[in-house]
């Protein structure tokens, strides 16, 4: 390209970013066009294969691989924008330890095996186990990465075909408490709104949520609306200083766990002021309480169960004297007066407010209590379900809403309702065309205590897909020796090796994202198709494929009847099947093969875009004008949740809290993104975030080596000063992504009584200078 | 005239009489006019007071702190006109610099010899701007909260050597290293007192070639990762 060349392409790329600017909404991809050649590139849709927000990428094609990447301008997510690891996503594909063939190890070695063969013995594990141990002593641990269909036949091979509830997913450790909040106060999972809230709202505040890293498409969405329309306002409620921050009008920082206080407070001074949408509550709101002093599910087989009482308003009200922002400011450390501004910015009724939230609030021992408190605020002044009025619960993965949440590969869940519930039962047995008999009436086991069970040696098979639990399980020391104890047998369905196959007795090679076709559902209850684009390498097999495989060996044939050409098809329509009717209706194959995603309730043609509202929602159109009809009585829960304690705080041993996370650059575990260059460049390896002041005082120089340890496990890694993050004083931060430096052997496996998710956010360490020898 | 004589005396003073009601009406809408602006401002300034961003409260990050600084000037940027008379060029960028990273010289005649910058070199260089002076458009400063600017940045009063110099620059890091077709391009330099993306790759002023073409999208970082130093890859030994 010349100069002149240059300069014109400069002149019309300015003047087009002159006209986006005019117009609403992000319109990206016009302008990245400019820079893209158009010879020979073909160009498919597909939700991108990281985080939950489900942006849709349009994939360039070339010569059977994929070469480049260009937000999909259709598509009402990103509107043609992406993140760093979107526009490199499909790089994840080529990594050159991509696994090709399987392996089964024998004399301690993985040993390179035929696929077939690898699945045949896959099969015949699990037939002599089910018949040694029973059905009980197998189990399945996939993920919210897994597309829909895997999901949806892993479901019918364990709970219709085998007849046990061991089945769970990663999602249990990134979104069990938002789902246990909705039931709990809504009685029906996944947010009301949708993203298009962020286009009406005129305040976010954003619940332990660092939207600029974690979720930086929506964030941009929210700064481009800052930028464009007078008067909205950031607020970051956080527990250490991020990029959000440094972006937001206001930092709020509150101490771990007070959180609870802190929701209470802002719903004490809404009634104190009278700011509470009186007809709302009234028309639609029930006041309720539960049980406390609910534990931390700490020790082995843990079980709880919560009940609700009706208690009156001024039960309640009297149950908030507690939270009084003076006596909160103690417990927080968020002064009074900060308090009272975020009550009058929920209690202002001119103001349109939406909450986002995420790991921050999921990842806590009272994760399902905090969701409840956020609920609560949003419907005592009646902001809710309308646009711009939001209580939006984020998730992580691209399919934790479409896969775990939706085809309910939990284990209490089915498809549609719940294990316990006898007519659930009937109808998934009906679907499945299996007895009812064959599914078991009553969960079994749970993320933490299926892998403590494995430890115990209850569970002697696990099948783990498209997840990494030897990085991401807490506490991890107990729970890797428990999976490598004598008589277990584990497989892993996997794209690269990793510290799960590492400790594999089968490796399963999976095709990943576009190398087979199939959909994700992502926060806002958007269900997003992609067709097989590239071929996988070598032997990989998609995860549907695999499990029908064996389903097959293990002589389900007639449960899973599907052609290889069409079956993806085929399972979508017997798994909308579950969905059918005006709450929950999904749209046909046709339409989302066509559309950049479809949001449900699908009816009648069209998507439903805030539920619950009568204007909007056809399931609520009796409503007056709102109705809550996942509760019997179309009336919404305030529930009185107390603060509690978290289960382990500094003390004079340990006198740090240590809290976990991600970052921007990475997702997850790292196994694509690690291996992907410019973002591995860009972030080579974790680290330990210090407060400066502590720093000093330990005589920490940015850079130097740092040995953290807590009860359960110890770790050397570089701290980080100043850099991208700074936490209060007497907090680090460690982000969980490296499999170098594994975090987890650290973290405490306790978790939310309710939800049973686990609390990475809160363990108390000690924090110390280390010696060269540890270095 | 005519209309006005042929007036009765009694209607003017009907008329004097509408004008002084006239005016009182007038004095009374006005001070009220005043007290509700007023009273409005006042709350207005109780709200700004409350809603003020405590940036007191947080704590420095210099490497992060100046990310989002000059955003709110974003859509300005997006609509700034096209340099095309005088654009600077990586070229002149560089020339200005002993080495990539190396403080740039004052290419122009100093405005004050006495001053240690300030207000010397910030009315340009904090906002950037047409300056007819120097026929050019002022390059914006990424730290403009460091004023005494000629601690680093000196002029330059001679084209002669005191010895030739054996000094060798290094490479300027190259730009456009997009890693596929069409995918943001990665920062190549370190960010240190530049973490500002905007001041130098948005406006009249920015160099043409690394000018971006959307100032609007304020989270630079969630596109573009910092690539600035050699990594060697992480390290797994896979036994298989």
């Amino acid at each position: 390209m010349n100069r002149r060349e240059f300069l014109k392409q400069m002149a019309a790329v300015t003047a087009m970013t002159a006209a986006a600017t005019m117009f609403p909404g992000i319109l990206f991809a016009e302008d990245q066009n400019k820079t893209l050649p158009n010879d020979d590139l073909t160009w498919k849709k597909a939700p991108c294969r990281f985080c939950g927000v489900g942006c849709g990428l349009l994939i360039g094609l070339s010569g059977g691989r994929a070469v480049a990447v260009k937000g999909d301008p259709a598509s009402p997510v990103n509107k043609g924008l992406c993140c760093v690891k979107g526009y490199h996503s499909v790089m994840a594909l080529y990594g050159a330890d991509r696994l090709k063939t399987a392996y089964v190890r024998k004399n301690g070695e993985l040993v390179p095996t035929p696929i077939k063969e690898a699945l045949d013995l896959v099969a015949q594990k699990m037939q002599e186990t089910i018949k040694t141990h029973g059905k009980d002593s197998v189990a399945m641990y996939g993920s919210g990465q897994w597309t829909i269909p895997d999901g949806y036949v892993a479901s019918k091979l364990m709970k219709g075909a085998i007849g046990t509830n061991n089945l769970e997913a990663n999602a249990r450790l990134c979104m069990a408490s938002a789902v246990t909040g909705f039931i709990s106060t809504f009685g029906i999972d996944e947010p009301m709104g949708c993203y298009e809230d962020i286009d009406h709202a005129d305040v976010f505040v954003l619940w332990g949520n660092n939207m600029a890293e974690m979720h930086p498409v929506l964030f941009s969405r929210i700064l481009d609306q800052r930028l464009k329309r007078k008067d909205v306002k950031i607020i970051d409620l956080a527990t250490r200083t991020t990029r959000t921050s440094m972006a937001a009008d206001k930092s709020i920082l509150f101490l771990p766990q007070s959180d609870l206080a802190l929701a209470n407070a802002i719903c004490y001074e809404i009634l104190r002021n009278g700011w509470e949408n009186k007809s709302f509550i009234e028309k639609h709101c029930h006041f309720k309480s539960g049980k406390t002093n609910i534990g931390y599910g700490v020790e082995d087989k843990f079980a709880f169960k919560d009940e609700n009482t009706d208690i009156t308003f001024d039960q309640y009200k009297k149950f908030l004297e507690d939270y009084t922002p003076e006596k909160v400011e103690q417990i927080s450390g968020v002064s009074a007066k900060d308090i009272r501004y975020l009550a009058s910015l929920y209690g202002d009724p001119n103001r349109k407010v939406t909450s986002f939230w995420c790991m921050g609030m999921n990842q806590h021992t009272r994760g399902t209590w905090i969701n409840n408190l956020v609920y609560n605020i949003h419907l005592l002044v009646g902001k809710i379900s309308t646009p711009g009025n939001s209580p939006f619960s984020l998730t992580g993965q691209p399919s934790a809403c479409g896969t775990v949440r939706e085809v309910g590969t939990l284990t209490h869940k089915l498809p549609h309702g719940v294990v316990m519930n006898e007519e659930a039962r009937k109808k998934a047995a009906k679907i499945w065309k299996v007895p009812v008999e064959n599914i078991p009436p009553k969960p079994s086991l749970h993320t933490v205590e299926m892998f403590r069970a494995l430890d115990r040696g209850e569970v002697k098979f696990m099948w783990i897909q498209v997840t990494n639990p030897m990085v991401t399980i807490p506490k991890l020391n107990r729970y890797r020796e428990g999976a490598q104890k004598a008589g277990r047998f584990i497989v892993v369905s996997d794209v690269y090796p990793t510290p799960t196959t590492d400790i594999a007795d089968v490796i399963l090679p999976s095709a990943m994202w576009i190398e087979r076709e199939g959909m994700f559902g992502n926060s806002e209850r958007r269900t997003q198709h992609f067709e097989k684009m590239v071929d996988p390498p070598g032997e990989a097999m998609s995860d549907t494929w695999q499990i029908i495989e064996v389903a097959r060996r293990m002589g389900f044939q007639e449960l899973f009847p599907w052609d290889e050409a069409t079956h993806i098809e085929e399972i979508w329509k017997e798994y909308t099947q579950f969905h059918a009717g005006e709450k929950h209706g999904m749209a046909p194959y046709e339409v989302l093969k066509e559309r950049p995603g479809v949001m449900w309730p699908f009816v009648n043609g069209k998507e439903t875009k805030w539920r619950f509202n009568a204007e909007t929602d056809p399931a609520a159109k009796d409503g007056d004008p709102f109705k809550f009809y996942g509760k019997p009585d179309g009336k919404a829960w305030i529930l009185a949740r107390p603060y509690e304690p978290p289960a382990e705080e500094p003390d004079d041993e340990y006198p740090f809290w240590l809290n976990t996370g991600r970052v921007l650059e990475h997702w997850h575990t790292g196994s694509m993104t690690r291996r992907i260059p410019v973002l591995h460049k860009a972030m080579p390896h974790s680290y330990v975030e210090l407060n400066p002041e502590d720093a000093k005082e330990l005589g920490i120089r940015n850079g130097e080596n740092v040995l953290l340890t807590s009860r359960r496990g110890k770790i050397t890694l570089p701290a980080s000063i100043n850099e991208r993050g700074v936490p209060p004083r007497g907090q680090v931060f460690v982000p969980f992504f490296d499999e170098n430096l594994l975090i987890n052997e650290l973290t405490l496996d306790a978790f939310c009584p309710i939800s049973k998710q686990p609390d990475y956010k809160k363990c108390a360490v000690k924090v110390q200078k280390a010696l060269k020898s540890e270095s | 005239m005519r209309r006005e004589s042929s007036e009765s005396p009694q209607k003017r003073i009907v008329n004097t009489k509408y004008r002084i009601i006239f005016i009182g009406i007038c004095v009374i809408l006005m001070t009220s006019a005043i007290y509700i602006i007023g009273e409005s401002l006042q709350q207005e300034q109780q709200g700004a007071e409350l809603k003020a961003p405590a940036t007191g409260d947080i704590p420095s990050i210099p490497v992060e702190a100046g990310v989002f600084r000059r955003s709110e000037q974003a859509l300005t940027y997006a609509n700034a006109p096209e340099n095309n008379k005088n654009p600077r060029t990586l070229d002149t960028f560089y020339d200005l610099r002993a080495y990539p990273g190396a403080p740039p010289v004052i290419p122009h005649e100093l405005i004050n010899e006495q001053s240690y910058g300030g207000k010397s070199c910030l009315p340009c260089h904090e906002n950037g701007g047409y300056v007819p002076r120097f026929n050019a458009y002022a390059p914006v400063t990424p730290h403009p909260e460091m004023i005494n600017c000629r601690q680093c940045h000196v002029a330059v009063k001679t084209k002669d050597t005191f010895k030739e110099s054996n000094w060798v620059t290094i490479i300027p890091p190259p730009i456009n290293q997009e890693a596929m077709t069409g995918s943001p391009p990665p920062i190549p330099h370190g960010l240190q007192m530049r973490e500002n993306c905007l001041a130098c790759h948005a406006g009249p002023a920015a160099p043409t070639e690394i000018r971006t073409s959307h100032p609007e999208r304020i989270n630079c970082r969630q596109c573009h990762a910092l690539n600035d130093k050699p990594t060697t890859a992480w390290t797994r030994n896979t036994s298989y």
